[in-house]
């Protein structure tokens, strides 16, 4: 007992004590490490990547893991991909692009995965594609616009990618549709000033080939505030703009919609990028949300979906409640694509699949897309408007789902 | 640009300054008076947006009634922080150093909180006057924005009042100026600090459900608000009641106006180069404590 109160004696005993206590740590952490990272087991494919599943990006992340999840267990109900089962690696980037990249990378080199996930949003796809192209490892995403696929990267692919440079495209060839008499002389433009607003500015060109003057083309800084939007709302206004174009995000679009009900401007249509695509411009915006136009690349209204798979509407029906949302779509394409290029080269080989994805084309779930050295297919955007609540495809004609509601009501009779 | 956009801007740039003020009036009082720096403060007004958009869903209640239930429920919840968390705080060497390293974490964890609660997407609040305008002269007047405007002069008039004509509000100033006097004349310190922070939560929580009519809002939306927040308490003068008013009206006036004469993207480099040069030349803001 005294030698247990002896300074130097319990000195001894607690080194003892803490010497086992890292010996056992350092090797349940060992055992942990190995048992976590172990190469995909002979016999099955490992397809691993991150997405936003916590974080302001979360709630879209989620989407796109339903869709990859979905896709999953259908191939595996199916016997697997190339009769092998399929195992997805998912982890959570917390909506941040540095972590996502990180991510990736212990995908490829610890995890050692045969095939890569794609990732959510644009800004962490972007970061992703160049780990991707570092490993040379065929990556399949909505990528980050045309900056992305503008740096010479073969390995990656938007299959369908979520592009600025396209978004008003299908709405352009509905103007251009119109009668001479009834199609606008005038519109207003405002836009984010960051790449993504830049890049959906662009797809605003050929308003000028239809001989619609731009009366009013202003970039502001982010985070906005209101009193901006509205004194950019104002001059449109004055400026008697026919059309009204937010490049913007959703904080900004509802802010934008707000300020032109305020101010009484009657545009005879409203088209909104970025900010309408999540579901909360319809469930959160109401009525107010309604006539507006926009872009997308992949509706789950196109026959491609509603037609031929009419099981993916069924299940989401039947699981969520609703049709399925455009990110389940979305995740579910790209592993599609990825999927088909698998099965055409017969094999894991990533310079294989890279090859047979650049000289095939591929019918999956936005259609049929033939990819260019970009990584891209040709430049394709459908015309939506949302209507009584619900996003309804306008153009081109035949994939048409309702009539385009041209010129908007007023807003007193919303 | 019209006469009539110029007339425009400068209405929107008024009334919106007025809620910035609001929500700046009890972050520069508890800076100014109690040393605190509650980097949380903002937090808490995104906080009272889902709690008004919460009981607009589920009983139906119209935001500005909402604000009549926040505002004490949320002076009251300050005063439970004081009492369990920030009174520790107020014991530091450096309360100000202290407190914004503590409600930085508190930010975080109110954050998380309401995105679980919640979740991360967006939130869009109606009032009954969602898009209803007065005309006047061919200028629209928004009700919402009129209604927040008239709410946020109350919450400045209150704490003006409590501040200057008060026995606790000459209490809070004389305790943070001379601690050991004001303990002479037996003013508690822990009491009177109390009283006035849960009177800026209170300012906080109401300024916040404003701010949520005129825009959507989610749980990261306090980053961007505690950049207003600071312009606006360091141009006015930290801990100055007419100088958070005067602030809040500046920079909304600033993003109004500057714009129609410049590319609006230049207007936040405008804005800092505007608050540099105003501490260059007074260092103190426009108004002293």
């Amino acid at each position: 007992m005294y030698k247990l109160l002896d300074q130097k004696a319990i000195t001894k005993i607690q080194a003892i004590i803490i010497a086992v206590v890292i010996i056992i740590a350092a090797i349940c952490g060992g055992l942990a490490y190995y048992f976590m990272t172990l190469p995909p087991a002979k016999g099955e494919i490992v397809i691993g990547g991150s997405l936003p599943l916590t974080g302001i990006y979360s709630d879209t992340g989620k989407w796109i893991e339903k869709g990859y999840r979905y896709w999953a267990d259908e191939i595996n109900a199916k016997g697997g991909l190339l009769g092998k089962p399929v195992r997805l690696i998912i982890y959570d980037d917390e909506s941040d692009v540095s972590k996502a990249t990180s991510y990736l990378e212990k995908a490829i080199t610890v995890d050692k995965v045969d095939l890569l996930l794609g990732g959510y949003p644009g800004t962490a796809c972007v970061a992703q594609m160049a780990v991707a192209e570092k490993y040379h490892m065929v990556y399949v995403s909505m990528g980050g616009h045309m900056a992305s696929f503008s740096q010479g990267y073969k390995y990656s692919f938007g299959a369908p990618p979520l592009m600025g440079e396209w978004w008003a495209t299908g709405f352009v060839q509905f103007l251009g549709s119109l009668p001479s008499g009834v199609r606008p002389k005038s519109a207003a433009i405002i836009t984010m000033d960051n790449v993504i607003g830049r890049a959906c500015r662009t797809s605003m060109e050929p308003l000028k080939d239809l001989g619609i003057s731009i009366v009013l083309d202003e970039r502001y800084a982010l985070p906005v505030t209101y009193e901006t939007i509205v004194s950019l709302v104002s001059r449109a206004k004055a400026a008697n703009a026919e059309l009204f174009f937010a490049n913007g995000f959703f904080d900004d679009g509802v802010m934008t919609i707000r300020a032109c009900m305020e101010l009484g401007y009657e545009p005879k249509a409203i088209f909104q990028s970025v900010g309408c695509i999540i579901p909360e411009w319809v469930t959160q915006l109401g009525k107010y949300g309604n006539y507006v136009f926009s872009g997308t690349p992949l509706h789950w209204k196109l026959p491609y979906v509603k037609d031929e798979r009419p099981d993916l509407i069924e299940y989401c029906q039947k699981t969520y409640g609703g049709p399925p949302p455009q990110y389940f779509l979305f995740g579910y394409c790209w592993m599609q694509v990825l999927q088909k290029a698998v099965e055409g080269v017969g094999r894991i080989d990533q310079d294989a699949i890279k090859d047979w994805l650049r000289t095939h084309t591929v019918h999956c779930l936005a259609g049929d897309l033939t990819f260019d050295e970009k990584g891209l297919p040709q430049p394709y955007s459908y015309c939506t408007q949302i209507i009584n609540g619900t996003v309804e495809l306008i153009w081109p004609l035949n994939v048409r789902t309702a009539e385009p509601i041209y010129p908007r009501p007023n807003w007193s009779n919303y | 640009m019209t006469l009539t956009s110029l007339v425009q801007s400068f209405v929107y740039g008024l009334l919106t300054g007025g809620l910035y003020a609001s929500l700046g009036i009890g972050f520069s009082l508890t800076w100014g008076s109690a040393k605190l720096l509650n980097i949380a403060h903002p937090t808490f007004s995104i906080l009272a947006c889902y709690i008004a958009y919460w009981l607009q869903i589920m009983i139906g209640m119209d935001p500005f009634n909402a604000i009549l239930l926040i505002t004490p429920l949320f002076f009251l919840l300050g005063i439970i922080l004081y009492v369990s968390l920030i009174r520790l705080v107020c014991r530091a060497k450096d309360v100000t150093f202290t407190s914004m390293i503590f409600t930085v974490g508190l930010a975080v964890f109110l954050e998380n909180l309401i995105s679980f609660m919640w979740s991360p997407s967006p939130k869009v609040m109606v009032s009954q006057y969602t898009g209803a305008s007065f005309i006047i002269a061919n200028i629209h007047i928004p009700i919402n924005l009129l209604l927040s405007f008239f709410i946020s002069l109350a919450l400045i008039a209150t704490t003006y009042f409590f501040i200057y004509k008060t026995f606790l509000g000459k209490a809070v100033r004389a305790t943070w100026q001379n601690p050991d006097a004001a303990a002479l004349y037996g003013i508690n310190k822990n009491f009177v600090t109390m009283i006035m922070f849960g009177l800026a939560i209170a300012t906080g929580g109401a300024a916040g459900v404003c701010f949520a009519l005129i825009s959507s809002f989610y749980p990261a939306l306090h980053n961007t608000w505690i950049i207003y927040l600071f312009i606006v308490v360091i141009m006015g003068g930290v801990g100055s009641v007419y100088g958070t008013l005067a602030g809040g009206m500046l920079l909304g006036l600033f993003n109004s106006i500057v714009g129609l004469f410049i590319p609006n993207s230049w207007l936040p480099f405008i804005v800092y180069v505007a608050l540099i040069i105003l501490l260059w030349v007074r260092p103190e803001g426009l108004f002293k404590a």
